[in-house]
């Protein structure tokens, strides 16, 4: 295969904005189903890697759908949390604000290309990804705070019967500046110039009506090995997500992610999902004093493979039923507390989707390393709030410290151009 | 696993003050000229324990008061009735033989990183202790405690008394009396009833539904945010009366509250490791930004209770040696910052960025050996873990299917 330039890029990129319905990897996938049909010449690791990031820049995720995007897509390599108050003087500006807000989150996430302006004007986009804005597997996922529904917008009767504001847990040392928030704004894509371009321009849309509360910037451990389906590691060094329910799975999507009609809940509310954000201070340089067992105990699985304790494989069954007594994986582990694998606990599970943090050094002089925990789920107080107290036995309470996040509702996605994230809310 | 691990711990000495550019300077020396000898590591040890204690002393006696009350290591000014410093030339055996401690940092030490002891028997550092080992010391650390909530009840008094007077001034005096002298129990693994007892006399709002405005944000912590918040003298009044009461209860339940030999063994790091987290980065002081006099109370904790495990870390690995010229060293550091500041630990916002980033320094390699105690004084040897089953065909191709989800397209 010809090494692929830029300019050839960008072509191929900006005739792709066309096409319409292409899921997530599909034009990764024909990149290089192309190739091999092609019968190409082995390429130098050089070209590889050159092709290989063409095709993850050209990837793009749907923005209108029945649900949101970023909620069941794998995690893309960076993330961006922005939580926003909304300052807007009435209703019918937040309207604008919001309708503002989807329109130039579809117009990033399916790429689009920077319009020429007079040389007098501002330029209307900041310009940092070039002239063409790739896709690169960007979602913005939007979802409102319960402190939207209060009496200022007149919303409170149509507030989701499941939302309120996160409570402080026992562990807990919640910093108000980087809690809670009217709308939070979900950022994630392959390169971590393309998210901060998106939050660049996505608080252009809103400026004035939607104001910075507190934001959060994440990034995901490359997958190492040994095998593809391997998870990366969190900044404690073990694998974080290998438990998830499965989101290819749509009948167990409905039962655990998406919220549903008849449940009591708004009808506008239906389709979405609840989203719950955390930002976990991980006290690494405590950790890092901590002998393997003791951190395998607290975790209940092995820091180099991932697997459960006695096991060998990360995708083990930790087969609690052989281990009532907590000899092999401690009754306080926290993969034993967070899924006990019961029938009674099956309508718990929660799907994770967190991104490790790294934001420079305290005071003290210890790095302020962690996890932005988020999770999304149908129900708050089933889900995430019972497996939360539970986790309140766990040991591993002494090497973190929950900082800042919140409870949010992502709705049902949008139907089409023309169309917002939360126009339900609003009709 | 036993080695040579004295040099592990040597970057931040860089940024050293005088007298430990001084020490630095004398332990290369004697590293030059005892190089040729046979055991230069063990005399290397015992000379700079010497040296250390020598300048930490000079460094102690430039502090104002450092020298005359109760002994030239009084930790804190604000603690007049401390306890001699403990680190200052103790001599023990080795934990279960006769051997002096005065040949540790000689023979022991060096026969150990073999991995033998003076016996020729092979050692492990988790050759377990006896548990009844750690009776002695926790009782002593009791004793020490209940000492300290007397200081605290008494400077609890003198609080409620300085708010009725209205004086700001004193009544802060007071508040970091109390603050200090209650950290001196190094209260980081008390439960049950002296969990809540804690919780009420030096709990945070952060972990209350309602912050500050909670109903149960009481204790020091809410006398700090008064005080230093500017709010009405009277209106804390209230909260002095009730820190005393909070305080009396927890003197009934320490001398009574369990502790286990773990428990006891991983407070030696985890007071000033939690100093480091909650006081030095200011999160728990953002009134008062005493941090640093909350960790020099902290370091007078944990040299308590490294003093009260020296009988047993003697000839067991390193530890003791490491972990002594650790504490000597931070030692040193605050005391000379607090005779830079005429006397009084400076607040955090006080401390110039050399300070700052050398008490951190100080603060880290003090935990860097610390964090080795949990180990050298394990009573017990782990079982290995049972193993998991060998996987039928159906729960293989459950896992082939976890798998398979885990790595599918993104």
């Amino acid at each position: 295969m010809s090494r692929l330039d830029r300019r050839q890029f960008f072509s191929r990129s900006a005739a792709l904005i066309g096409t319409t319905g292409l899921g997530v990897g599909a034009v990764a996938g024909a990149a290089a189903e192309a190739q091999s049909r092609a019968g190409a010449p082995a390429q130098s690791a050089t070209e590889q890697a050159r092709a290989a990031l063409a095709s993850e820049l050209a990837t793009r995720v749907p923005f209108d759908a029945p649900h949101q995007a970023g909620v069941l897509t794998r995690a893309q390599a960076q993330g961006s949390f922005v939580a926003l108050d909304a300052v807007a003087p009435n209703r019918s500006t937040l309207v604008a604000a919001l309708r503002n807000l989807s329109t130039r989150a579809r117009s990033l996430t399916q790429g689009d290309t920077v319009g020429a302006e007079e040389l007098d004007d501002p330029p209307p986009d900041s310009g940092i990804l070039g002239p063409f804005n790739a896709p690169d597997q960007l979602t913005v996922t939007i979802a409102f705070g319960a402190s939207l529904f209060d009496a200022r917008y007149g919303l409170q009767a149509l507030k989701p019967k499941g939302l309120e504001r996160m409570p402080n847990f026992p562990h807990d040392n919640l910093e108000p500046a980087r809690t809670h928030g009217d709308v939070l704004v979900s950022v994630c894509a392959g390169q971590r110039d393309t998210v901060t371009h998106t939050v660049r321009e996505l608080m252009r849309s809103v400026v004035g009506h939607l104001t910075p509360r507190w934001r959060i910037d994440g990034f995901q451990g490359a997958r190492r090995g040994p095998t593809p389906a391997n998870n990366p590691r969190n900044l404690f060094a073990f694998r974080d997500g290998t438990a998830n329910p499965d989101v290819g799975d749509a009948s167990l999507m409905d039962e655990l992610i998406w919220v549903q009609p008849g449940t009591g809940e708004p009808a506008w509310a239906v389709g979405g999902t609840y989203q719950v954000v955390r930002t976990i201070r991980m006290h690494v340089e405590f950790w890092d004093r901590v002998g393997m067992f003791e951190q395998q105990s607290m975790i209940g699985r092995y820091r180099v493979s991932g697997a459960p304790l006695g096991g060998t494989n990360e995708f083990e069954d930790p087969r609690y039923d052989l281990d009532p007594e907590g000899k092999r994986i401690p009754l306080i582990a926290h993969i034993r507390l967070a899924n006990p694998r019961t029938p009674q606990t099956a309508n718990q599970r929660i799907l994770r989707r967190g991104y490790n943090y790294d934001r420079g050094i305290d005071e003290a002089g210890n790095l302020d390393q962690g996890l932005v925990f988020v999770a999304f789920n149908q129900d708050i107080q089933r889900q995430f709030a019972t497996i939360q107290t539970r986790l309140e036995a766990e040991e591993m309470v002494d090497y973190i410290t929950p900082v800042g996040g919140g409870y949010f509702f992502a709705p049902p996605g949008a139907h089409g151009p023309g169309d917002w994230v939360g126009s339900g809310l609003f009709t | 696993m036993v080695g040579a691990r004295w040099p592990v711990h040597s970057a931040h000495r860089a940024k050293c003050i005088d007298f430990f550019h001084i020490f630095t300077t004398e332990v290369s020396h004697l590293q030059l000229s005892l190089s040729a000898r046979p055991r230069p590591r063990g005399l290397w040890l015992a000379a700079a324990v010497a040296v250390l204690a020598a300048c930490v002393l000079a460094g102690a006696a430039l502090a104002p008061g450092g020298a005359g009350k109760g002994g030239p290591f009084a930790v804190t000014q604000l603690a007049p009735k401390s306890a001699p410093n403990p680190l200052a030339g103790r001599l023990t055996k080795v934990y279960g033989t006769n051997i002096p401690a005065s040949r540790y940092g000689t023979e022991v030490a060096d026969l150990e990183d073999e991995g033998t002891n003076l016996a020729g028997e092979q050692i492990s550092e988790l050759s377990p202790l006896p548990a009844a080992a750690f009776t002695a010391p926790v009782d002593e650390y009791r004793a020490y405690s209940e000492r300290w909530i007397a200081h605290a009840l008494s400077g609890a008094v003198a609080l409620q008394h300085a708010l009725a007077a209205g004086e700001r001034t004193a009544a802060m005096s007071a508040w970091e009396a109390t603050w200090s002298d209650y950290l001196h129990l190094g209260a980081v693994y008390l439960n049950g009833a002296a969990e809540a007892a804690n919780r009420a006399i030096d709990g945070t709002p952060g972990e209350l539904p309602g912050g500050t405005s909670d109903p149960h944000f009481t204790g020091l912590h809410r006398i700090e945010m008064g005080l230093w918040g500017g709010q009405t003298l009277s209106s804390l009044i209230g909260f002095a009366v009730l820190l005393q009461h909070d305080l009396s209860a927890l003197r009934g339940i320490v001398a009574h509250v369990e502790i286990t030999p773990l428990e006891y063994a991983t407070r030696s790091h985890e007071i000033i490791e939690d100093d480091q987290r909650d006081l030095l980065s200011g999160m728990d002081v953002p009134w008062s930004r005493q941090g640093v006099l909350g960790t020099a109370a902290g370091l007078a904790a944990t040299e308590e209770v490294f003093h009260t495990l020296e009988p047993l870390l003697s000839g067991r690995e390193n530890t003791e040696g490491e972990v002594r010229v650790e504490l000597l060293m931070l030692h040193g550091v605050l005391a000379s910052m607090r005779a830079r500041h005429h006397g009084q630990y400076p607040n955090l916002s006080g401390l110039s960025i050399y300070e700052h980033e050398q008490l951190n320094g100080y603060v880290a390699g003090a935990l860097s050996a610390l964090e080795e105690m949990p180990g050298t004084l394990e009573t017990k040897v782990r079982p290995p873990v049972p193993r998991l089953p060998e996987p039928s065909r159906v729960e293989r191709a459950e896992e082939r299917a976890a798998e398979k989800v885990a790595g599918g397209a993104p």
